[in-house]
């Protein structure tokens, strides 16, 4: 079999650069995909541990209404008396979903997997266009410095929701520069994944080792390259939506204006919604299919099985990829869009759920009899598996227009995306962080910390947004400062005290494993040697870790899929349940030539 | 250091790979991976003007008069005659391109200046055009008719000053001592761009001058 990347082998190569000597280039403005990987770890966890306090003073102000925030309250709350005040929630809540999605989530998922894992996995030396790599990279983080600057100017930060609705993300609702920068922000973040997507879909398309066809690429290549299709897509109509508000609140036009403060009739505010939807609901995709790729691969490679039905689950998460361009009406049900249209909508987005199944009971049959290894990412996989299948089935409800009326702008819908992309994907972030890390810094993650933190984990999601599906279906409506204003919620001010508490309990379990991160970053650790996992991927079989600058010595030739295990031939000759991706095994060849014969 | 890579491997003649099967791309090596690269963004470029244009059609169906009776309606002269600039200034480039790669780097030089000087032209033209409607009384806050017009085309006339100063780069470097490889592969790809800001000209003109 020929790739481009086999030409490109043998009529130019990819040559091996020198590795950088200086400070500046070897850290800093690094061209190195690895180098650019863990930048963009560091920032994304470190927005995701603000992102993950912010939910905190939520929890606190549905848990506890108007009492004094413990510990944060007067480091960041002393001017109100340690309270949250109902402005203040506002912007919690905004920026809680903000910076999870796009600053906290995203560079995770996408920045650090996507760029350490592509040119690994499919044998290239580095990405495409290293430079534009580069610059994807301090674009995001200026996208950061702006959402930091945000919080420092005179009223505050953004407070019109993370989905930043006009008109109360216009001048007229939400004024101050705040709001501004960060809807500059998610702009400028916006072009940062767009030239990360032109790297992730030209790499993958143009950089395959020899051998290393479409249907033996890893899942996680496939869910990372589908990801950076939809980004690539339809990240640039967020930035249409972000560019056009952003001339309603800074030079006066009239987009998105209407009612009193409009002139001449002004705009239509639905405009913001359809354009914002057109990107989000292939945002949700964007923040689940590279989960999807990790916990497809995670699942084969720890219950020592090849992946059930391959190219069923590439051709499912396609047809997702697909599907997820056209559904996203099924947020505006209750825009007073056309029933037609509206039922259109619908069936597409129920459509969604026969692929997605075929990508989930795909997994179950994958560990079906297999000789599961419980490691800590394996546990990861299976619990994103769980909260995933939650997540999705709880959409189906929302999905159906009648069932929408009802459940509409409830903690039913918070419950149920928070289930797929907060714990799912967050769950399948971690899969991949306990997996690869060994490969990123070279050293063992502990064991035993990392089950803990699964656990606190899986149980937290669970009963955290177990809790939110429930009270939402008891009719309480999201975004509120005090929900219990209403007399048909008092009821429900235990089960929200108790969601609140295992939110605590669930942010606090998350310190053991930045506890164990640090220890292994820096610390003593046990060193991970090249294949810690005895796993069939090039990136663990053909290469050190972590890898040097030009990541293989020989670009290696692929003979076989990603999910090698369990084959008896392999066993008989080798003596391992599992055989890499380019390991030649001349012997293996002629083995089923034998057992034919024989 | 591992291996060292061998640069001096014969070139397979003609887009064939050992063996006689066509390379599945229309360009080899580097050259395809930057021109695949510049498909993808232009691909995802035009997705935000597509949100740009779907914003002027929803905001209009909207409205009750398009133009409002009180402003000025858009001229069609001047922006047409800018679609005629833009069209010759990417045949100047074509033309740059084709006589580089006929080894005249002299005369190619000369066709890249005048694409430069065009571009130049168009936005001087549509500054005319902008001046004249601001006199009109036409502002940025003046509800949504003047919002679409001055979004759009000054979100279009960026583009316009980017691709310019970079056309300005090239053909200052051609004029001093022609393109090298790497110059040229820029040329290439900044061709690709100029076409595409064109032809999103054409589609701007004929969907907010004319109709």
């Amino acid at each position: 079999m020929s790739t481009p990347a086999q030409v490109m082998e043998q009529v130019e190569t990819q040559p091996i650069h020198p590795p950088p000597t200086s400070f500046w280039r070897k850290y800093v403005f690094s061209i190195d995909h690895k180098v650019i990987a863990r930048q963009f770890l560091w920032a994304g966890l470190l927005f995701l541990l603000v992102g993950g306090t912010l939910a905190m003073l939520i929890r606190w102000q549905w848990g506890f209404p108007y009492q004094k925030v413990p510990i944060l309250g007067d480091v960041f709350l002393g001017a109100n008396g340690g309270l949250i005040g109902p402005a203040t929630y506002q912007k919690v809540f905004t920026m809680h979903g903000l910076i999870m999605i796009f600053f906290a989530v995203t560079p995770v998922l996408i920045g650090t997997f996507g760029n350490f894992l592509i040119p690994l996995m499919i044998g290239a030396r580095d990405m495409a266009f290293p430079k534009l790599n580069m610059y994807s990279f301090w674009t995001f983080a200026l996208s950061q410095a702006l959402v930091v600057a945000s919080f420092l100017v005179d009223l505050g930060t953004a407070g019109a929701g993370w989905t930043t609705y006009p008109p109360l993300a216009t001048n007229v609702g939400t004024p101050g520069t705040g709001q501004t920068l960060v809807v500059a922000a998610l702009f400028v973040t916006g072009v940062s994944s767009t030239m990360g997507a032109i790297n992730y879909v030209t790499t993958v398309i143009r950089l395959r080792a020899p051998g290393m066809t479409w249907m033996r690429l890893p899942l996680t290549i496939w869910g990372l390259w589908l990801t950076a299709i939809l980004n690539a897509l339809f990240i640039p109509v967020l930035g249409s939506a972000a560019l056009l508000l952003l001339l309603d609140r800074s030079f006066g036009t009239q987009f998105f204006i209407a009612g009193a403060a409009a002139v001449r009739g002004g705009g239509d505010p639905i405009l913001y919604q359809h354009l914002f939807w057109i990107f989000g609901h292939p945002e949700v995709y964007i923040m689940i299919l590279p989960a999807w790729g990790i916990v497809g691969d995670v699942l084969a490679f720890f219950a020592r099985k090849p992946h059930h039905w391959y190219r069923g689950s590439v051709w499912a998460m396609v047809a997702v990829t697909v599907l997820s361009a056209m559904v996203y009406g099924h947020h505006m049900f209750m825009t007073g869009m056309s029933p037609l249209l509206g039922e259109a909508f619908m069936l597409f987005t129920l459509t969604i759920s026969v692929p997605s199944m075929v990508v989930v009971l795909n997994w179950l049959f994958t560990i079906w009899k297999g000789s599961i290894r419980f490691t800590t990412p394996m546990l990861f996989a299976l619990g994103t598996m769980f909260v995933f299948g939650v997540g999705g089935l709880t959409g189906l409800f929302l999905g159906d227009i009648s069932m929408d009326l009802y459940l509409h702008d409830t903690m039913f819908v918070v419950g149920h995306f928070h289930f797929t992309m907060a714990a799912a994907s967050f769950m399948g972030a971690m899969t991949g962080l306990y997996f690869w890390l060994p490969k990123i810094y070279g050293r063992k993650l502990d064991e035993r910390l990392g089950k803990v933190h699964f656990w606190f984990s899986i149980v937290g999601f669970t009963v955290v947004f177990g809790g939110q599906l429930l009270v939402g279906w008891a009719g309480q409506q999201r975004r509120l400062f005090d929900p219990f204003q209403y007399t048909f919620i008092q009821g429900l001010r235990g089960l929200n005290q108790w969601t609140s508490i295992f939110a605590f309990v669930l942010f606090a379990g998350q310190f053991v494993f930045v506890w164990n991160f640090f220890k292994t970053v820096f610390g003593k650790a046990e060193a991970a040697g090249r294949n810690p996992w005895e796993v069939t991927t090039l990136e663990w079989t053909d290469t050190t870790s972590p890898p040097p600058f030009h990541n293989f010595d020989v670009i290696p030739v692929v003979v076989r899929g990603p999910h090698e295990f369990a084959n008896p031939d392999v066993k008989r000759l080798l003596g391992r349940d599992w055989v890499g991706q380019a390991e030649k095994v001349p012997a293996l060849e002629e083995a089923p030539a034998a057992a034919a014969k024989a | 250091m591992g291996v060292a890579s061998s640069t001096a491997a014969p070139r397979p003649p003609g887009g064939l790979l050992p063996g006689g099967r066509v390379i599945p791309f229309r360009r080899r090596g580097e050259a395809a991976t930057a021109w695949l690269g510049m498909v993808v963004f232009l691909g995802s470029w035009a997705m935000m003007f597509a949100g740009l244009f779907f914003s002027y059609g929803l905001v209009r169906l909207r409205a009750p008069a398009w133009p409002p009776p009180d402003q000025p309606p858009l001229p069609l002269l001047l922006p047409g005659v800018n679609v005629a600039v833009v069209l010759l200034s990417e045949g100047a480039l074509v033309l740059a391109l084709r006589r580089l790669r006929g080894g005249k780097p002299r005369p190619a030089a000369a066709a890249l200046v005048a694409a430069t000087l065009l571009g130049a032209t168009f936005l001087a033209l549509q500054t005319a055009v902008w001046v004249s409607l601001w006199d009109a009384g036409l502002r940025p806050d003046g509800g949504p008719y003047a919002s679409v017009f001055y979004a759009l085309t000054v979100f279009h006339a960026i583009h316009v000053l980017v691709g310019l100063v970079a056309l300005v780069w090239l053909a200052a470097r051609s004029l001093a001592g022609g393109l090298g490889p790497t110059r040229l592969q820029a040329l290439r790809l900044w061709a690709m761009y100029w076409h595409f800001v064109g032809a999103v000209w054409v589609a701007l003109y004929l969907a907010v001058y004319v109709i």
